[in-house]
């Protein structure tokens, strides 16, 4: 893979786009900044970021620069964006398969060499993470990944960061409400499926615990009892040898065998998601739906959802609230919306739903632009969402919906550096990226 | 219209015969010439190992080469026949290092096939073969093409022979498996199909080790409470070779309880199979590399590339496996930002890499070796590095180097004569000798002559095209078997017009 980013620098490098400075392990980077936001609500001013091999290793009011770091400074500096709804870096061929499954994994679609100038851009826009899916509009959608858009060698930072599903969403043509909710019900009974695999399994795994003890006593005691049965075997053979008839070998039996769940590859991974080891992610716009499956999936507690697109989540606030169901918002400008299920789209969503105590994120509609991440999020905090909520909804809240929040979303000593440095706020669309950094090197400045 | 139909059929059947008339003249040669002594003579032999030879000769006894130097310095068999002459450069006849042409239906519905077998469907009739001869291609391997997930075991042949075994070189040779998306998959779908082979057979294997296990436990504790001695311990196996993943107790299954859908596979993670794997963008083959690694064949894995893989040659390097190029010798890519045009020569980049690269002719029928050789020098390669991709690389790859490749004593008699230099244009192939046996003569290649020279071969002229107006349409529909077979009396006094008018002129 070290190739990879080799190559696209080298395609990319003429044009001046990237100013490209190579940092070695051990390499020091101090970020010094008038605000420094650690999380959004929890600032410094200033504050100090000190960077080494890649990682934060120390934040501070006032921190000295260690001899040969390299110091970069600008107004505000906050942790890099998160897309959580995209499929930047993918194949688009396998993004837009509809005939994925839950076990296809997005990672067998990650493509450094395709479209390599689509991530810088969304670099260059302060995007430096963002969970992709392949086979994204599909009815059941692969395994997502949580892709790091400028790592050389290794750019996926979580290979099972969730299984996507689309309930009701046009592929081309509109779906009438009766296959839209029988698609509810058939996730929901997949998950069930999925459950119930699940436990069979546990189940058949004590069952074959005991039997397989108590196999192994009977063997003891046969083996015992072996010299016996040997001699009444030879006396009952000459017993029917002396009366001519025939002998019969005694009848042996024993429990049988408990058997083995037959092995379902999409059972296995629906099993995960029914126990809460992988989110999924459901992109669902119309009331009827998502009303049909909030309740259907009320009794499993220990799922995790998350909601993509929401159009009309408005009527189930409460529900989504309750249960703290992250919900990915795509506050797209007119233009940009093409399907059906978007004709009651507002651009004040993302505001009413965080108003009305339900998760919000944000994220970029799916598509390979990343990079308009920040614009989107300005929209939405122009249409009421609070500048806080808008910064974390692109931050610490897709890190924590996508298990990444220990190395991503925050500047916290400890995690990944991945850090954009601003001549203004993030979120004033008219200031300006001064630098970028990516796991610590400058990939944009 | 019903002319021309009945016209168009009388060339399809002229056709046929002209063919066959052709593949019988071949045939005759063949059994004329078998494993006898044979000596080539040339004005010039490329032997590709070492120096050419000036005014040399090759002595080929029992299919392989048994002395090979200067005219004056070897010993002619006084009766071996004599071919060749001054007039032509003597060379190792090209290996078509991966092709997919001369089948009749190759496998495209299975995902996965491994137990199918390309000789079912190798086409010993067919042009592409013949055609290998008129190109001075001698040693060919067949496999299938790439819409497959894993497909079926592959051939390496000769283009001679009336049956498939006749043509055989080596049977079973290697197997295809396919990173380029299937039609109706995508690269995610591939790779999970792909996955999903060996998983099942490492599940299969273990199944039927524990079902096995169980029958013995079973059968023990039977016989031990009944009194019986323990019956010793049958159904002999071997234990799973490799280097990669294994199945513990697999020496208690017999090879012969494994299905044939599994047996190819376990034979391919034991190490015992040559794969091809194609791959048709640069992200196939990080990919290739992992299930090959993951399944202990990458030591006997070939990737064979489209154009675009070199940006992936280091993946390739680092693995260091040998690849055959199957796409273009240049790639062109607009760059998405500058909008600029990017060439890129292939073969440079395999070169500077240190990969190990045959040049195939990408299954197209007017790139063959010699023109793919040729325009490599064009390009930029040089003469022996171009000449080599075509005859010793591709040999070394495919485990033949002890056969094929060169012009060496021991080595099979495959020999070419060409009336020149064989990278220059204005040259051809006039003989090829393979194992000994002259099998192509540009004197006798009928349709050769009926191509170039316009000269129609004795018995195989089309009917005129115009039959006169006995039929009309409807009736023509009507008795459609009759028609054929009245037709069939027709060509054939057609046939026996023609040969007189020739033989009065």
């Amino acid at each position: 893979m070290l190739a990879n980013l080799s190559l696209y620098l080298t395609v990319l490098a003429p044009t001046g786009l990237l100013a490209y400075t190579p940092q070695t392990a051990g390499d020091l980077v101090v970020v010094r900044a008038e605000r420094l936001i650690l999380t959004p609500g929890n600032e410094l001013a200033p504050g100090v970021v000190l960077i080494e091999d890649g990682r934060i290793v120390g934040v501070g009011g006032d921190l000295a620069t260690p001899e040969g770091a390299r110091e970069l400074s600008g107004k505000v500096a906050c942790a890099g964006f998160i897309d959580p709804w995209s499929s930047l870096g993918l194949d688009p061929q396998s993004v837009r398969d509809n005939a994925t499954n839950p076990a296809v994994r997005t990672a067998d679609a990650v493509d450094p060499w395709h479209a390599p100038h689509l991530r810088l851009e969304a670099l260059r826009g302060g995007v430096t993470s963002a969970r992709v899916q392949a086979g994204i509009s599909a009815p059941l959608g692969g395994i997502g990944v949580l892709l790091g858009l400028s790592e050389a060698d290794s750019p996926i930072l979580l290979e099972d960061a969730c299984v996507s599903a689309t309930l009701g969403v046009s592929r081309p043509r509109k779906v009438d409400i009766f296959d839209r909710i029988s698609e509810v019900d058939r996730l929901v009974g997949l998950i069930e499926k999925g459950r119930a695999y699940r436990e069979s399994q546990v189940e058949y795994n004590h069952e074959i615990e005991e039997w397989e003890k108590n196999v192994a006593e009977k063997e003891k005691e046969l083996e015992e009892d072996f010299k016996k049965a040997k001699k009444k075997r030879e006396k009952d053979l000459e017993k029917a040898e002396e009366k001519g008839s025939e002998f019969k070998e005694k009848r042996y039996r024993e429990d049988k065998k408990p058997k083995r769940p037959k092995f379902d590859v999409v059972s296995e991974i629906l099993a995960r998601v029914a126990h809460g080891e992988l989110t999924l992610v459901v992109e669902v716009h119309r009331s009827a739906e998502l009303r049909r499956l909030l309740t259907n999936t009320a009794d499993f507690d220990r799922l995790r959802l998350v909601i993509v697109g929401a159009t009309e989540a408005l009527d189930h606030v409460d529900a989504l609230a309750e249960r703290r169901i992250p919900t990915i918002v795509w506050p797209a400008p007119i233009g940009d919306v093409r399907r059906d299920e978007y004709s009651e789209h507002d651009l004040s969503l993302a505001g009413e739903l965080e108003r009305a105590g339900v998760l919000v994120l944000l994220g970029g509609g799916g598509g390979p632009h990343a990079r308009e991440l920040r614009m989107l999020a300005a929209l939405a905090v122009s249409q009421g969402l609070d500048r806080d909520g808008a910064l974390a909804a692109i931050t610490t809240r897709p890190a924590r919906a996508f298990d990444v929040a220990g190395r991503v979303g925050a500047l916290k000593s400890g995690m990944d550096a991945d850090v954009l440095v601003f001549d203004g706020d993030p979120l004033d669309t008219t200031s300006k990226l001064l630098y970028c950094l990516s796991k610590g090197e400058v990939v944009v400045e | 219209m019903n002319s021309n139909m009945k016209t168009q059929r009388g060339i399809q059947r002229s056709r046929n015969t002209f063919f066959f008339a052709a593949l019988i003249a071949l045939g005759a040669t063949l059994s004329a010439q078998t494993d006898g002594k044979i000596v080539v003579e040339a004005g010039r032999i490329i032997t590709l190992a070492g120096e050419d030879i000036e005014n040399g000769v090759i002595v080929i006894d029992n299919g392989r080469i048994t002395a090979i130097g200067p005219a004056g310095e070897i010993e002619k068999p006084w009766d071996a026949p004599v071919v060749g002459g001054p007039a032509f450069t003597a060379f190792p006849g090209f290996i078509e290092a991966h092709t997919s042409s001369g089948m009749d239906r190759p496998n495209e519905n299975f995902e996965v096939a491994p137990f199918l077998d390309i000789r079912d469907s190798i086409d010993p009739v067919s042009y592409y073969f013949e055609d290998c001869l008129r190109w001075g291609i001698t040693t060919i391997n067949v496999q299938q093409g790439a819409g497959c997930v894993i497909g079926a075991r592959g051939m390496v042949v000769r283009p001679v022979g009336m049956t498939v075994e006749e043509m055989m070189v080596r049977p079973k040779y290697g197997l295809k498996i396919s990173a380029i998306p299937k039609r109706g998959k995508s690269r995610s779908t591939q790779m999970q199909s792909l996955r999903y082979a060996f998983d099942d057979l490492r599940r299969y294997l273990e199944g039927l080790v524990e079902k096995e296990r169980d029958e013995r436990g079973q059968a023990r504790r039977e016989a031990l409470f009944q009194g019986r001695d323990v019956e010793g311990e049958k159904n002999k196996g071997r234990a799973m070779g490799g280097t990669a993943w294994k199945v513990d107790g697999l020496e208690i299954i017999p090879r012969g309880a494994i299905d044939e859908k599994h047996e190819p596979l376990l034979d391919l993670v034991e190490g015992r199979y040559m794969i091809f794997f194609h791959c048709g963008s640069p992200i196939d083959v990080p990919h290739a590399i992992e299930i090959a690694e993951t399944n202990g064949f990458l030591e006997r894995t070939v990737l064979v590339l489209d154009e675009d893989c070199w940006k992936a040659a280091d993946a390739i390097a680092k693995a260091g496996v040998p690849v055959i190029l199957d796409g273009g010798l240049v790639d062109q890519r607009r760059d998405p930002l500058t909008g600029e045009e990017r060439e890129t020569f292939v073969p440079e980049v395999f070169e500077e890499k240190g990969i190990t690269y045959a040049i195939s002719s990408e299954n197209w029928n007017d790139r063959s070796l010699w023109y793919q050789a040729a325009l490599a020098t064009g390009l930029g390669l040089s003469r022996d590095k171009a000449l080599a991709a075509v005859t010793r690389t591709p040999a070394e790859i495919l485990g033949l180097s002890d056969d094929v490749g060169t012009l060496e004593v021991g080595k099979f008699g495959n020999v070419c004569l060409f009336t020149g230099d064989p990278l220059s244009v204005t040259t051809w192939v006039d003989k090829v000798v393979i194992e000994g046996r002259p099998v192509y003569d540009r004197a006798d290649d009928v349709r050769n002559r009926h191509l170039l020279e316009g000269v129609t071969p004795q018995g195989t002229a089309p009917p005129v095209a115009d039959e006169g107006d006995e039929h009309d349409g409807d009736h023509e529909e009507e008795h459609q078997d009759e028609d054929e077979d009245h037709h069939e009396d027709k060509d054939e006094e057609h046939g026996e017009e023609h040969q007189d008018e020739e033989k009065e002129g």
